[in-house]
C-alpha cells in the first residue's frame, strides 16, 4: 500500500463533507485486497451468511464481542456469539441498500487492517487476531478520533452490535426489564 | 361505490399497471387523509406504499421486529455521517404507525413566521382551524388525560413545574388507550389511531385501492403534467425489487412519502428541480437526550411514553429554541443512545429501570440555520447531509444545562450526559462541566423523529417548491401533501399538522385536479 494511501492524509474536509457513506476512506479500505488473508474465524456462522464473506462476518463477530458486555467482567451476560450478534446484522444488512451493505463490508475490511490499526492505535495485526485489550484499544481509538469518518465507521459497528444484541429477550432480564406485557388476541373474525 | 382494497407485493406480481384518476404516494397522515378526501369525493384513488401491510395481530412489541419491519431502511436511516439517527416510519400506515401519538396544532408563532419571513400567505391559523378539527375527532385526539402520565414523564412534570416552566399535559389521539408504552413498535390493541385504522380505511371504504410494498421509483411528467408514477414492486423479505408497478394518473398525483422521500422522488424523477429547492432546508428537530438516575424505579419501558410537554424555552428570541418531552426507554433504543462499549457501556444499561430520559427537541430553521440536504441517486439510495450549526450547537449545550436542572429538581441521584464520554452530575455546581465538554457530530447521541420540509411552500418558485395549497409551482396537477412542504421545523410534534395540511390541500386538488 502507497503512503499517499493513508487514510490521515486523505483531506479532512472531505471527510467531513462526505461522511461515512460514499467516503473516500472506505474506498480505499476497497482497495486493501490482502487484508482477509491473515482472518482468523474464530466463530462459525449459525446460519448461511446472506451479504458477508466468511472472513468478513469473522471480522464482525470479533467486533461486536467486544462491544456487548459478554466478554467483560460480569459473566451473566450472554456473549455476543451466543446471541449470535453477527449473524443478526449480516440478515439486517442484506436488507439495506445494497450500496450500504458495499460500504458495510468495506468498514469490517477496514477494521480487520493490521495497517489501519497501526496507524490508529499502534496495533499492527489483524483485528480477528489482537488480543481484546488491543481490540478496545483500536475501538477506542476510531471512537475518539478527530476524524469523522473514523467516529462514524465506530458508531456503526457499534450501534448494529448493541442493537443485535440489547434487542434480545435472553438479555432483558439482566436488564430488569421483564418484557412486553401480554395483550388479548383480537376476536376471530376482526382485522 | 364497492369497496377497495390493500394489496400486498406479493399480490400484485401479474398486474404491472393501473389508470385511475389520481395517484398517490404514500400512505401516513398525508397520503391517507389525501386519499380519503378525493375518493369521498368520487374519485378513483390508487395509494402507493413501500412499506408492508401489518396489523395489530403483527405488532408483537419486541424491537427485534418493530424497527426493521417499521421503520425506514430497517431502522438504519441517519445523516450521512451517522451522527443522527433518524427515526421515520415505513408500513401502511406510514410514520402514524410508530408515532407516539402526540398531537399539537401548528403553532401561530411557526405560522407568522413563514408568513413574514417566508412570504408564506394564506396559510393562517382561522384558515387551518376547520381541518383540524375535522382530523382532530376522526383521529380521537383527547384533552390531555393526568392518568397517561407515567414515572417517566411524572419526573418532567414535577421537574418543569418546580421550576416554573409549565409542563403541559399533552393531547394524545387514542381510543381505548391500555398505555402498554409500545407506540413506537405498532399498537397491539389498535387504541392508537393510526392512518390506517381511519383515513385510510375510510379511503378504502370509499374505493380507493392501496399497494404496499410499491416503492416509487419515479414520477413520469410530460410538459407541465404529471402523468404516472413507476414503482418497483418489492418482495417483502428481502426488500429487494422482484418487479414493476405503473400507476397512471388521469387528473392528478399526490407526493406524501414524507420529508426526505418526497424531495428524494423529485430528485430521482429530476422533476421540476431547477430552482434548486428540493431536497434543500431539510428539518429534523435535532434531539438531544439527556438521562438521570433515581433511587425508585422509573421503568419507562411500560405506559403512555409522551405525555407531558415543556415548551418554556421555544422562543430565546436571537437564539435557537427547544421544546422538552420524553421517550419510551426500551433496551434497544436505549442500547444505541447510551455511548461506550462493552462493560462501561453495560454499567449504564443494567440501571435502565432506575433511568429517567428527557429529550430536547431543537427548533431548526427558524434563525439563520439552513437545515440539511437531501441527495437522490438513480440507484434509490438516498442521502441526507445535516450540518450542526454554531446555532444548533448554542442551543444543544443550553438545552443539557436546563435538562439537567430539571431532573435535578425532580429529584434525581445523578444525571448522566450521552457525551461519548458521559458527565455525571450532580448538583447544580456540577453543570458547569457541560458547556466545556465537546459537542458534535458522533461526539454526542443525537436522534430525530420529526422530518420536515425539503419542499417547502411559499410564492416565490426561486425560493420554494410548492403554492399554499401544495401544488408543485411547474406542474398544475403535482401535489405534495405531507411534512416536506414545511418552510420550517414546526416547534411541535408535526404528525397532526400533516393530517390536517393534507385535509386542506385534498380539497383542493379534488376541486383542481
Amino acid at each position: 500500500v502507497r503512503p499517499s494511501e493513508e487514510p490521515v492524509a486523505l483531506d479532512r474536509r472531505r471527510f467531513l463533507r462526505r461522511g461515512l457513506f460514499g467516503g473516500a476512506l472506505l474506498v480505499f479500505a476497497g482497495s486493501l485486497p490482502f487484508v482477509f488473508r491473515t482472518t482468523r474465524r474464530g466463530s462459525t456462522p449459525h446460519a448461511p451468511l446472506k451479504l458477508l464473506s466468511a472472513d468478513e462476518h469473522a471480522v464482525l463477530a470479533a467486533v461486536a464481542a467486544r462491544i456487548v458486555p459478554g466478554d467483560g467482567a460480569d459473566t451473566r451476560w450472554p456473549r455476543a456469539e451466543a446471541l449470535d450478534c453477527a449473524g443478526k446484522v449480516d440478515a439486517l444488512m442484506a436488507t439495506v441498500h445494497p450500496d450500504v451493505g458495499r460500504d458495510f463490508r468495506r468498514l469490517l475490511r477496514l477494521c480487520e487492517s493490521g495497517f489501519v490499526g497501526l496507524l490508529t492505535a499502534g496495533s499492527p495485526r489483524p483485528f480477528t487476531r489482537a488480543e481484546p485489550v488491543e481490540q478496545d484499544a483500536r475501538l477506542e481509538a476510531w471512537r475518539r478520533s478527530r476524524f469523522a469518518l473514523l467516529r462514524s465507521g465506530y458508531q456503526a459497528l457499534k450501534r448494529l452490535a448493541h442493537a443485535a444484541y440489547y434487542s434480545s429477550p435472553e438479555v432483558y432480564p439482566l436488564i430488569g426489564y421483564p418484557g412486553p406485557p401480554v395483550v388479548p388476541q383480537p376476536p376471530a373474525g376482526t382485522p | 361505490v364497492s369497496a377497495g382494497r390493500i394489496f400486498t407485493g406479493a399480490e400484485i406480481a401479474d398486474l404491472p399497471s393501473v389508470e385511475v384518476d389520481f395517484v398517490v404516494v404514500g400512505s401516513g397522515a398525508g397520503g391517507a387523509t389525501a386519499a380519503a378526501v378525493l375518493a369521498a369525493a368520487g374519485a378513483r384513488v390508487a395509494v402507493l406504499e413501500e412499506g408492508g401491510h401489518y396489523t395489530r395481530r403483527d405488532f408483537n412489541m419486541q424491537e427485534s421486529w418493530a424497527y426493521p419491519a417499521l421503520y425506514q431502511e430497517h431502522g438504519n436511516r441517519a445523516t450521512d455521517d451517522l451522527s443522527i439517527l433518524i427515526l421515520q416510519g415505513r408500513s401502511v400506515g406510514g410514520g402514524t404507525t410508530v408515532n407516539w401519538t402526540s398531537s399539537f396544532r401548528t403553532p401561530e408563532r411557526t405560522l407568522a413566521l413563514w408568513a413574514g419571513k417566508h412570504g408564506l400567505s394564506g396559510l393562517d391559523a382561522a384558515t387551518l382551524a376547520p381541518h383540524f378539527d375535522v382530523v382532530e375527532k376522526r383521529i380521537d385526539v383527547g384533552t390531555g388525560d393526568p392518568d397517561d402520565v407515567n414515572n417517566n414523564n411524572r419526573k418532567l412534570q414535577e421537574g418543569a413545574a418546580k421550576l416554573g416552566w409549565q409542563p403541559q399535559l399533552i393531547h394524545r389521539s387514542v381510543k381505548g388507550c391500555a398505555r402498554l408504552g409500545y407506540c413506537g413498535m405498532g399498537c397491539p390493541l389498535d387504541a392508537k389511531r393510526t392512518s390506517r385504522t381511519t383515513f385510510l380505511a375510510d379511503a378504502v371504504a370509499a374505493g380507493a385501492n392501496v399497494y404496499a410494498d410499491c416503492r416509487a421509483r419515479l414520477v413520469e411528467t410530460d410538459r407541465d403534467r404529471a402523468r404516472a408514477v413507476v414503482a418497483d414492486v418489492l418482495d417483502r423479505a428481502s426488500d429487494r425489487p422482484r418487479g414493476r408497478f405503473v400507476a397512471y394518473a388521469r387528473r392528478g398525483v399526490v407526493l406524501a412519502g414524507g420529508a426526505i422521500n418526497s424531495p428524494a422522488l423529485l430528485l430521482r424523477s429530476k422533476a421540476g428541480t431547477g430552482s434548486g429547492q428540493v431536497g434543500r432546508r431539510t428539518f429534523l428537530h435535532p434531539t438531544v437526550p439527556l438521562i438521570a438516575f433515581y433511587d425508585q424505579p422509573i421503568e419507562g419501558f411500560y405506559g403512555a411514553p409522551q405525555s407531558v410537554a415543556v415548551h418554556h424555552f421555544a422562543d430565546r428570541g436571537e437564539r435557537v429554541g427547544y421544546f422538552f418531552e420524553t421517550p419510551p426507554i426500551h433496551p434497544m433504543l436505549a442500547g444505541l443512545a447510551v455511548p461506550g462499549f462493552g462493560d462501561t457501556h453495560r454499567k449504564i444499561i443494567e440501571r435502565l429501570p432506575y433511568a429517567q430520559a428527557t429529550i430536547a427537541l431543537l427548533i431548526d430553521g427558524h434563525h439563520d440555520d439552513e437545515g440539511g440536504t437531501v441527495e437522490a441517486g438513480g440507484d434509490g439510495r438516498i442521502k441526507l447531509h445535516y450540518p450542526l450549526s454554531a446555532s444548533l450547537r448554542e442551543a444543544a449545550v443550553a438545552a443539557l444545562g436546563d435538562m439537567a436542572r430539571l431532573q435535578l429538581a425532580a429529584g434525581a441521584r445523578e444525571v448522566m450526559t450521552l457525551h461519548e464520554t458521559p458527565l455525571v452530575l450532580r448538583s447544580e455546581a456540577d453543570l458547569g462541566a457541560i458547556a466545556a465538554a465537546p459537542f458534535g457530530p458522533n461526539r454526542h447521541t443525537m436522534f430525530s423523529a420529526h422530518q420536515m420540509g425539503g419542499a417547502a411552500m411559499g410564492a416565490d418558485p426561486n425560493r420554494s417548491v410548492v403554492d399554499a395549497r401544495g401544488r408543485h409551482h411547474q406542474f398544475e396537477n403535482l401535489w405534495i401533501a405531507d411534512g416536506s412542504v414545511f418552510p420550517t421545523s414546526l416547534g411541535v410534534n408535526p404528525q397532526l399538522s400533516v393530517y390536517a395540511l393534507a385535509h386542506l390541500f385534498a380539497a383542493e386538488i379534488a376541486r383542481a385536479g
